[in-house]
């Protein structure tokens, strides 16, 4: 049975309470597709709607073409497994027995589990790993144990999808990534599976596509690197993360980082950075980290700042590698310095090919900070960039040390600008 | 399941039954007049074949024998419903008495009886469906009550069950001043006896505790899974409305049987239960008929001490199946209603 999943503009809640408004989503055999989103944003009652938990209000919500009102819970129950957050064992059944219980739908109302059914058992408990557990009663493993046994009892219904509600929030690292690669195995066999995680990077690594539950509804669905970007992550999480390419497996990879500070963390405003050649890339770190929107004047690809600024997300005008700043260049460099509170002017030489970025700032002068004098070891146009900067000076450009006095610099620079911490 | 299983399963019931037959002999046997086993079934089998009676098989036959069997029977439909009740509320202190379910039979009981008083014939279809009428609808109140603060747990459980228990108990002393003149033998019925054990109330329970038990012997499977969680249950393909529901049904039956013909007994559907898992398991395939027939043991042998010990005063059998059912309800809420 092929084993579609489809929402369709469904609004799903409890009674009395709407939870998630016009999701629609398909997940189809062979795909796993994962839901993120804080906590409490209806990921969970997402999945509940196909178990009849939660009741779908609007729309619909198919299983394998029909209706999941025309199913019958015993049919639903051999279509549909489910792997929850929490399994629940106060009491002594075994391993063993406990699987056995995902054999239900499909037993008849005075049949007991047979040969065929216990075989079964074994198998999805040697898969997930829990064979040597079979005679263990449930009651004395351990959380990570009972999740794994509530995989393979979902497995022993042998359903056409799977939903995993954080269906590995309490596995230690090892048996994560093995029941991950089991479920990748098992979608790639035909089972359509749909994931709630917690983990943004193992959302990220096994899901084929990704969708953002967040304030009541599903955003768009898309392959993870389109979906998991930085301002995604702030906006939904409220979190600053960097977001980049895991080097190894080459899938989307999410470090959260710590603010620096609850104070600095809390600055707002934006800053345009002139860098290059990695003068930047500290820089345009902290001010990120700061709280502040950050922009990067024209960068090579290729170039270190340009791939720090990609991978914070930044706002900035690619050049081609070894490209020059252009005069389209030069004009959107211009137009993000007008709308900057502050723009810092990193110690990078300065050439033909990326002159163009100082031309840019002819008229912001007095909210620019350049960083460390001009000198003949910076002039490589020949003359051209040091009358660019004496200029930018005259007319009230500051020059500071280093780095750390530019940051306060842009700290003095966007509070007079008007622009107030953010509060909390 | 395998057959190893299937076999200790046969072999388990079959000790039980055992085990029980002989209770009830040694219940038979003892009494005013004590009488041997050879009389005992001597007595039975010429009332079977219909041979003419001998001297003492009056007392066994029409007094003792009805009287036994009855204990039996109610000690079965309590311990079953103990054990449907502690499945459905996935708690290990619900129980007929203290859900209050008892006393909702015997309202309903009591309302049966003064309004039947003077058509005595009525009286058996009467007092088991005013019973069963009052178990239901109480065990409705209290899990609707229970579940006012929204989830049911077992706190809330216990306390909606007894507060509807103190409810219904001042109704039934109302309804008993009103009709002052049977007061007392309602009063003794209250307390919980099988003095008034007779072969029709033998007869009348006998259907009752075979449907009550038949309807969950057939859903084990689903008692299991509800042991899961409702929400898991339900995933794993159990109607979890509908079964609720016929459980609850079932499980009046039994308390309207038990009800009817011996008033308020409590303790026996909280303590068997849970005698049988610590033996046997929680498999309810196992479990229930087990408890059945411990809770038929439990009970001929607490009707027995209840007959015998302060001969010829007759305790009602309610009074030390409390006695002995109070302290264990206390060990059982010391040691944690969190695990079973």
């Amino acid at each position: 049975m092929s084993g579609r999943l489809v929402y369709a503009e469904a609004t799903v809640g409890y009674p009395g309470v709407t939870v998630v408004r016009d999701t629609s989503l398909e997940v189809a055999p062979g795909e796993v597709v994962g839901l993120i989103g804080p906590n409490g944003a209806g990921k969970s009652t997402l999945l509940r709607a196909v178990t009849g938990t939660a009741q779908v209000t609007g729309g619909a919500v198919r299983l394998a073409g029909r209706e999941l009102a025309d199913y019958a819970p015993r049919e639903r129950a051999r279509t549909v497994g489910v792997v929850p957050q929490a399994v629940s064992a106060a009491f002594a059944f075994s391993a063993r027995e406990f699987v056995l219980m995902g054999r239900h739908p499909h037993l008849a109302r005075l049949q007991h589990t047979g040969a065929a059914d216990l075989e079964l058992a074994e198998r999805v408990m040697e898969r997930t790993d829990t064979l040597r557990l079979a005679d263990e009663p449930v009651d004395t493993l351990s959380g990570g144990d009972l999740q794994r046994l509530a995989l393979a009892q979902a497995l022993a219904q042998e359903p056409s999808v799977l939903l995993l509600d954080e269906a590995t929030s309490h596995l230690d690292l090892n048996h994560r990534l093995q029941v991950l690669d089991l479920v990748r195995d098992l979608a790639d066999g035909g089972l359509a599976v749909l994931a709630v995680f917690h983990d943004l990077d193992l959302a990220a690594r096994f899901s084929d596509r990704l969708g953002v539950v967040a304030a009541g509804s599903l955003g768009p669905v898309g392959p993870p690197p389109q979906v998991l970007t930085a301002r995604l992550l702030a906006d939904v999480f409220g979190v600053r993360a960097v977001v980049g390419t895991d080097a190894v497996t080459g899938s989307v990879a999410v470090t959260p980082v710590l603010r620096e500070g609850a104070v600095t963390g809390e600055r707002s405003g934006r800053v345009l950075v002139v860098g290059g050649s990695g003068t930047a890339a500290g820089l345009l770190r902290s001010l990120h980290l700061a709280g502040y929107e950050v922009a990067a004047a024209a960068l090579n690809r290729g170039d270190v700042d340009h791939a720090v600024a990609e991978t914070l997300g930044l706002e900035r005008v690619d050049l081609p590698a070894f490209g020059e700043v252009d005069e389209a260049a030069v004009r959107a460099v211009a137009r993000m310095a007008q709308t900057a509170d502050a723009i810092v002017v990193c110690e990078v030489p300065f050439g033909r090919a990326n002159l163009g970025n100082l031309r840019a700032l002819a008229g912001a002068a007095t909210r620019t900070v350049m960083i460390g004098a001009f000198g003949p070891e910076r002039e490589f146009s020949g003359g051209e960039a040091s009358e660019l900067v004496e200029s930018l000076v005259r007319d009230g450009a500051l020059v500071v040390a280093d780095t750390r006095a530019a940051v306060d610099a842009v700290g003095r620079l966007t509070a007079r600008e008007g622009s107030p911490p953010s509060g909390r | 399941m395998t057959a190893p299983t299937r076999i200790r399963r046969a072999t388990l019931i079959a000790v039980l039954l055992a085990a029980l037959a002989l209770a009830m002999l040694v219940a038979v046997g003892f009494g005013a007049v004590s009488v041997g086993p050879g009389e005992i079934t001597g007595a039975v089998s010429r009332a079977i074949t219909g041979e003419a009676r001998a001297a003492g098989d009056a007392v066994i036959v029409d007094i003792r024998l009805p009287r036994v069997l009855l204990a039996a029977l109610v000690g079965a439909c309590l311990a079953s419903a103990g054990v449907l009740y502690q499945a459905l509320f996935r708690n290990p202190l619900a129980d007929p008495y203290i859900l209050g379910m008892s006393a909702g039979a015997g309202l309903g009981a009591v309302i049966a009886l003064t309004a039947t008083a003077s058509v005595t014939a009525l009286r058996f279809g009467v007092v088991p469906a005013g019973a069963f009428v009052g178990a239901l609808l109480t065990i409705v109140l209290v899990v609707r009550l229970a579940s006012l603060r929204g989830t049911l747990d077992v706190t809330s459980l216990l306390l909606a069950g007894v507060a509807i228990s103190y409810a219904l108990s001042a109704l039934t002393s109302f309804v008993m001043v009103f009709f002052r003149e049977s007061m007392a033998s309602v009063v003794f019925w209250m307390m919980g006896g099988l003095t008034a054990a007779s072969w029709p109330y033998v007869f009348m329970v006998t259907p009752m505790l075979a449907i009550g038990l038949a309807i969950p012997m057939t859903a084990t499977r689903e008692l299991n899974l509800m042991l899961l969680g409702e929400e898991r249950a339900g995933e794993l393909g159990v109607d979890v409305e509908r079964f609720k529901q016929v459980l609850l049904g079932a499980g009046a039956l039994l308390v309207a049987a038990a009800v009817a013909v011996s008033g308020l007994i409590g303790f026996v559907g909280l303590m068997t239960p849970h005698m049988v898992r610590l033996v046997i398991g929680p498999d309810h395939r196992m479990l229930l008929p087990a408890s059945a027939i411990g809770g038929a043991i439990v009970m001929v042998l607490a009707d027995l001490a209840a007959r015998t010990v302060l001969a010829p005063v007759e305790i009602p059998v309610g009074i030390v199946t409390a006695l002995i059912g109070a302290p264990f309800f206390i060990w059982l809420l010391v040691r944690g209603s969190g695990r079973r």
